[in-house]
């Protein structure tokens, strides 16, 4: 099973999450740790780790209450921090190897680490009240466990954690990619949005329409939209259903991330608990094996009505009953019935509140069978007009440019697309990188400086290759650049920033 | 619709059918005058209405305490009798299904009454859903009978040797009989020439005499031939012609000579004739000829010359194999309908109503409808089929406009509005000229006498009570018919294509609309119902009716009924329905020579129409007056308060005065006015509902290519800016569901005090609209002043006060931002270094810097 060699191979990368309220006394330390991988590191590793990292954060508490430590850069390796929630942290350490990939932009890796978190919380809601719930916090652990192994199972890359490097700068994560459509059929998706949630019955229901794997309408808060729609990219669009049936094929394209080799990695949930169970020596007994793991692959398929179906959840522990997903969304704290529907290239989800279903599952099928009913028409319409719009893996290439634009306030971004990026330099992609880092320091700092009030910033820098590497942020909106055999004179390059400023984002980065 | 003039009037010697003449009753001319005197007191109609109402509240209130069953009893008579009928007809062969038509429409009506308790309208006892008009007395003293004659649209009464004649057109009860003197001797007909100059009086069947009307002189026409009969004549604009014979062997045109005063035959057309039906109204006189009479010859007479349609038969049923039906004259019908005409006969044998269609080069047959009674009428209403089931005492209403065969609604009964009652007439008593004074013993069961034997139906929408000897106009209570049905966008669909009534309808409709969202019916239905109106907005604006506006179709259509006065709007009207109809024609059937005439006919009947209102004799009563009177008068405006129901108090003061209204078309700046805002304000909680009716709005328009006002945004914006469902709004700001105006991006700016995503939004869509003043003010608000600055610089702005971002500058205690902004004015505006804002902000910099250092 792919997880033991995960594990052995990977000692460039560790992760932990541990709670500071936990195990404060002598002989108990053990008590902080929720997950560490690899697991099957010694505890006395495991605890050096944690207790430096903890060290840290008192440290620099003492100066800076409100954030504490962010990263540390040691002569091999860094740490990068991220405070979940109140007092559970969670680091990765990743090994500065001058060999090849292994450059890392801080804030890239902090973003994974948010990642997981949030989707974890769609799932299961927040570690601290799982913990509260219990105490000897044995199926949090189990739970964080399968979560997170099933999550990092994506990163696998012929048998090696790959976590995005300099080669994924023109790349945002957590933000949303959207689709770009014409006021007619914008129309056509919000009558079809409409019409589903007066289907629902509920007031408080939600939805999020996608279209391949673009975001074409979402009515949830922006922090859910990322969530879910991260979940929809990673399982349930067309194109995650057909990863997982057919892994071994060539035609599949797209991220690193996510052509991660499926197939080998997941055995049975015993065997995937094992090392952590075994070492850990608890009696935790069964209560993990239920555990639900909505991040595993190939669990979702498409039913015949055209709802996705899916076995992870379960009346049950050990049934075989299926029953419908549901979870928490962040804003409202509520929990939620998630169905999605598929048409072609079309995916709807909607979102409808556990309370205000009735009787449970009889009442999703009622639901389910009025969606069909009222807007499987109009779900026919939306597809055609939408595809006929579509321009397709590249239509959001701009010839010349290899950009990554980043509107903060909607959490929006779009890049030239995956194949086309792969053709620029190691250098410029290390310049970007680089880049980046530094607009990253840049940004915290202007935001802890003055809050509320964005600064503007415009780097323009020549990298080798008769490269320019650009980054403009103008009022919340991020705009990162290559352009490669480029004109030597700056001129040129701000005059290729405006052309493009004024021709795809409405002119946002040339306003004066 | 042709009149049956033999069936009420005495039996008729002159031949086999007489369906073309215009007589509706006729007194033996030997008869002694039967003075059947009711003088004036019938036209206290007004006096009665008002009386009625106040009948009606008391009604109300007795009707809450009644009980259900009683009330379904009530509601439901007509049917449960037509049910009851129909079961005792078939009893003692009991089966299954049987009388199920009959037996839904009353299941169907029990169930509306039992969902519409509540809302019972006062009054409207039975279903009034057709009101007739207040009636036209039409009673001389001495009368010897009634004639219609509908080139005219007259009523005449002969009389001794006078004939009387009153207008229908306006349809006016108060209205005085001109009378012209006429030599004595038998009247089988009579009919007024077009021009109104000559009178033409058929003497018998040979003999038709011709008089002068200003000089008396008369001349006479008699047939040569002993054998053939004269059937009936008509006057006609057709330019060939003046004047039609009809006669057993065919059709003989004569052109009338003024200088000569003689008839002179233009042209011949033989055939045999059994009987004839003929309207004015299409120009169209059928001829049934053969052993039944049911081979059909056709000729157009329209200002266009005469056109000869195919021959034809009509379907008839077979009651056994060798008897064979006749058919009757009584039981053909031409309607005129949305500007077509088609031939509707009765199938005694079957009980169908079949109905063809004609084009100028075929006929051809639409299909049938079920008839319940053994006597029907035909009734045409602002184009609805009415068919008058006269035995069930019902009208069963027909939209023929998509072919659709379905009734409208459950059959109606008739009520008759405006009955002058002998307890409501009191001592009132106002004579017309010179009658009697002998005050009306009015028969009392005359309120009974519904559907009564002597009733006579005139073409198009007129009921003459001969027996009363009072002139029925048929009007349509499209309130009644809306509440009806429950299926509000075929009621809306229905209420739009009513043109006589537009205000009313217009008005039907908002109110539904409204009464549609604000009782959160499912989004799908509201969304059909929203279609048809944009919809029928669109296409009334296809065919011209917001004319003189085409080229600022988005503009508001206020401005467009304020350009479309009196008569020009017929003129326009006339003008577009013939367009409108010649499209229909695609198959290449000359639609313009054959519909012409009846344009031109629906013409003046609009413009009776137009002005057609009840009569303002006592002023007392004027809310329920409007039309001709308000044109008169300018800018009185009193609306129907009554017909809008409750909940439009917010209308009357803003909607234009109904002469103007002449479509019920409703415009999207007329739907955010009356609909959605009034709902807005009504609606509480969750707004995503209206959302969702406003998205269904804005795609109905963006289908049908209308332009929306940027008030419906800005009130989008702002509700889903309440519900902070900012994500969507920008959303819709990103896809341009909501388009950039300054009203949305203000509106955008005010939502966004909360949400800085929004505010930005709306400070993009300033830049974009290329707001530059509005834009840099907002920026300097919210603290970018040196952003500003450099966009006043890239942009030119030269309206920007230096003081707006002096004290921004000051404001953030920044004292190289206020330097910044001191030079960059020194620099760009002369004379500025010398202004008392220089001076003052040079003064506090240095402070500034006084105390830093």
């Amino acid at each position: 099973m792919g997880l033991s060699s995960v594990a052995s191979n990977s000692e460039g990368m560790q992760l932990c999450i541990f709670d500071l309220r936990r195990g404060q006394n002598e002989g108990q330390e053990l008590d902080k740790i929720l997950f560490f991988y690899p697991a099957d590191l010694p505890f006395s590793t495991q605890l050096s780790v944690i207790g430096l990292s903890e060290g840290l954060i008192t440290f620099t508490r003492i100066f800076s209450p409100e954030a504490a430590c962010e990263v540390i850069e040691a002569e091999r390796h860094s740490h990068v921090f991220f405070e979940a929630e109140p007092d559970i942290w969670m680091v990765v350490i990743v090994e500065k190897n001058k060999e090849a990939e292994a450059i890392w932009r801080v804030e890239g890796l902090r973003k994974v680490l948010k990642e997981v978190h949030s989707l974890f919380l769609m799932f299961h809601g927040s570690i601290r009240s799982l913990l509260e719930k219990e105490p000897a916090a044995g199926s949090v652990r189990s739970q964080l466990y399968i979560f997170i192994m099933d999550y990092l199972s994506d990163f696998l890359s012929s048998k090696k954690l790959q976590l995005p490097s300099f080669r994924d700068s023109l790349k945002e994560r957590a933000t949303v990619q959207m689709l770009t459509v014409g006021r007619e059929a914008a129309i056509e998706v919000q009558s079809l949005v409409r019409v589903v949630e007066s289907c629902t019955g509920s007031q408080s229901s939600h939805s999020l329409l996608l279209f391949q794997d673009l975001l074409v309408s979402t009515t949830l808060s922006p922090d859910d939209t990322i969530n879910l729609f991260t979940y929809a990219v990673l399982r349930l669009t067309p194109r995650a259903l057909s990863a997982g049936l057919s892994s071994w094929s060539y035609l599949r394209k797209g991220s690193a991330a996510s052509t991660a080799v499926t197939g080998p990695t997941m055995g049975s949930t015993t065997s995937l608990s094992e090392p952590f169970h075994g070492s850990r020596g608890t009696s935790a007994g069964d209560d993990h094996s239920h555990a639900v793991r909505p991040l595993q692959h190939d669990r979702w398929s498409k039913g015949r009505d055209g709802f996705l179906i899916t076995d992870i959840w379960q009346a049950e522990p050990g049934s075989l009953v299926s029953v419908t997903p549901s979870i928490w969304l962040q804003q409202t704290e509520e929990k939620m019935y998630l169905c999605a529907y598929q048409h072609k290239s079309l995916t709807f989800i909607f979102l409808i509140p556990v309370s205000s279903v009735i009787n449970g599952e009889q009442g999703i099928l009622a639901v389910k069978q009025l969606v069909l009913e009222h807007a499987s028409l109009k779900m026919l319409k939306v597809e055609e007009k939408l595809s006929k719009g579509w321009g397709g893996e590249n239509a959001y290439h701009v010839s010349g440019y290899r950009y990554l634009l980043v509107d903060g306030d909607r959490n929006l971004s779009r890049a030239s697309p995956p194949g086309k990026v792969a053709t620029l330099t190691k250098d410029s992609l290390l310049a970007l990188s680089k880049l980046r880092e530094e607009v990253d320091i840049e940004k915290s700092r202007a935001k802890w400086d003055n809050d509320g009030h964005e600064k503007d910033l415009e780097i323009c820098t020549r990298a080798r290759n008769n490269a320019w590497v650009i980054s403009q942020v103008t009022r919340g909106k991020e705009l990162y650049m290559v352009l490669e055999n480029a004109n030597e004179t700056l001129l040129y390059a701000s005059d290729a920033v405006q052309k493009f400023s004024n021709r795809y984002c409405n002119g946002a980065f040339s306003l004066d | 619709m042709p009149s049956h003039g033999p069936k009420y009037g005495r039996p008729d010697a002159s031949g086999p059918g007489r369906k073309g003449s215009t007589r509706i009753w006729s007194d033996p001319p030997t008869n002694a005058p039967a003075s059947v005197a009711r003088g004036g007191a019938r036209r206290n109609g007004l006096v009665y209405e008002g009386g009625n109402q106040r009948d009606w509240n008391a009604g109300m209130k007795e009707r809450n305490t009644t009980s259900l069953l009683n009330r379904i009893l009530v509601n439901c008579s007509s049917q449960a009798k037509l049910y009851g009928s129909c079961v005792a007809a078939k009893v003692p062969e009991v089966e299954r299904d049987m009388c199920l038509k009959e037996f839904l429409a009353l299941k169907s009506c029990m169930q509306r009454t039992l969902q519409r308790k509540a809302e019972l309208r006062p009054g409207i006892i039975i279903f009034s859903r057709l009101n007739s008009e207040e009636p036209i007395d039409v009673c001389i003293p001495g009368s010897r009978g009634l004639f219609y004659d509908d080139g005219n649209k007259i009523i005449l009464s002969p009389a001794n040797d006078q004939v009387y004649s009153w207008k229908v057109v306006p349809f006016d009860p108060a209205a005085a009989p001109i009378s012209d003197s006429i030599s004595d001797g038998p009247i089988l007909a009579i009919r007024f020439s077009l021009d109104g100059k000559l009178i033409a009086i058929q003497r018998s069947n040979h003999e038709i005499q011709f008089q002068h009307r200003e000089t008396g002189e008369t001349f006479s026409h008699t047939c040569k031939s002993e054998s053939e009969n004269i059937l009936g004549y008509f006057w006609t604009d057709c330019p060939l012609c003046d004047i039609v014979f009809v006669k057993t062997s065919g059709l003989d045109l004569f052109a009338y000579n003024s200088d000569s005063k003689t008839l002179q035959l233009v042209e011949t057309r033989k055939l045999n004739v059994s009987w004839y039906v003929y309207t004015h109204e299409s120009r169209l006189v059928l001829l049934a000829s053969g052993m039944q009479c049911k081979t059909f010859t056709g000729f157009q007479l329209s200002s266009v010359g005469m056109i000869r349609l195919p021959k034809f038969e009509m379907a008839m049923a077979k009651t056994e194999a060798n008897n064979k039906p006749v058919l009757a004259a009584e039981d053909v019908y031409i309607v005129t309908v949305y500007g077509r005409i088609y031939c509707l006969q009765v199938d005694r044998v079957a009980m169908l109503l079949h109905s063809y269609r004609f084009y100028r080069d075929a006929v051809v047959q639409q299909g049938s409808l079920s008839i319940y009674s053994s006597k029907v009428a035909i009734s045409v209403v602002d184009n609805v089929l009415l068919v008058h089931q006269v035995d069930a005492k019902v009208v069963i209403l027909y939209d023929i406009f998509l072919d659709s065969r379905a009734p409208i609604s459950a059959p109606l009964p008739l009520l008759l509005r405006g009955f002058p009652r002998s307890s409501s007439l009191g001592a009132r008593s106002s004579f017309k000229d010179g009658e009697s004074s002998e005050v009306a013993s009015y028969p009392s069961d005359h309120e009974a006498t519904m559907y009564g034997d002597d009733w006579t139906f005139l073409v198009p929408d007129l009921i003459c009570d001969v027996s009363s000897k009072l002139l029925w106009k048929i009007h349509l209570d499209l309130e009644a018919i809306a509440a009806s049905s429950s299926e509000v966008s075929s009621v809306l669909d229905f209420l739009q294509r009513r043109k006589l009534e537009a205000y009313k309808a217009k008005h039907l409709c908002l109110a539904m609309a409204r009464t549609a969202i604000l009782e959160r019916r499912p989004v799908t239905m509201v969304a059909k119902a929203i279609d048809v109106l944009v919809t029928s907005y669109s296409n009334s604006f296809k065919t011209g009716y917001f004319k003189g506006t085409k080229a600022e179709k988005a503009q508001s259509s206020g401005a467009a009924y304020a350009t479309i006065h009196g008569t020009s709007v017929n003129a326009s009207r006339s003008d577009t329905t013939g367009k409108s109809v010649e499209r229909e024609y695609v198959s290449g059937l000359d639609g313009e020579s054959f519909e012409r005439p009846t344009f031109s006919e629906t013409d003046s009947d609009e413009d009776g129409n137009t002005g057609y209102v009840k009569p303002n004799s006592n002023g007392g009563s004027s809310k329920l007056l409007l039309g001709a009177e308000t044109r008169r008068t300018g800018g009185q405006t009193s609306l129907h308060s009554e017909n809008v129901g409750a909940s439009n108090n917010i209308l009357r003061s803003t909607l234009q005065p109904e002469a103007l209204v002449t479509s019920p078309a409703i415009s999207p700046d007329e739907m955010y006015t009356y609909v959605f805002a009034p709902v807005e304000e009504e609606m509480a909680g969750d707004p995503s509902y209206l959302v969702a009716v406003i998205v269904e709005f804005l795609r109905g328009c963006n289908l049908e290519r209308i332009k929306v006002r940027p008030n419906i945004y800005a009130l989008t914006a702002q509700l889903l800016a309440r519900n902070e469902r900012y994500a969507e709004l920008g959303l819709f700001i990103i896809n341009k569901i909501l388009e950039p105006s300054k009203e949305v991006a203000l509106q955008l700016l005010e939502s966004g005090r909360h949400n800085r995503q929004t505010r930005k939004l709306g400070l993009d869509m300033l830049r974009q609209l290329s707001l530059h003043n509005e834009y840099v003010v907002f920026l300097v608000q919210d603290g970018y002043y040196l952003e500003a600055l450099r966009y006043v610089k890239k942009h030119k702005v030269t309206t920007m006060r230096p003081s707006m971002f002096l004290e921004a500058a000051f404001a953030s205690s920044d004292s190289q931002h206020l330097a910044a902004v001191l030079r960059f004015f020194s620099d760009n505006i002369p004379g500025f270094r010398s202004s008392p804002d220089h001076n003052t902000y040079y003064h506090l910099l240095n402070e500034m810097n006084m105390v830093a250092a």
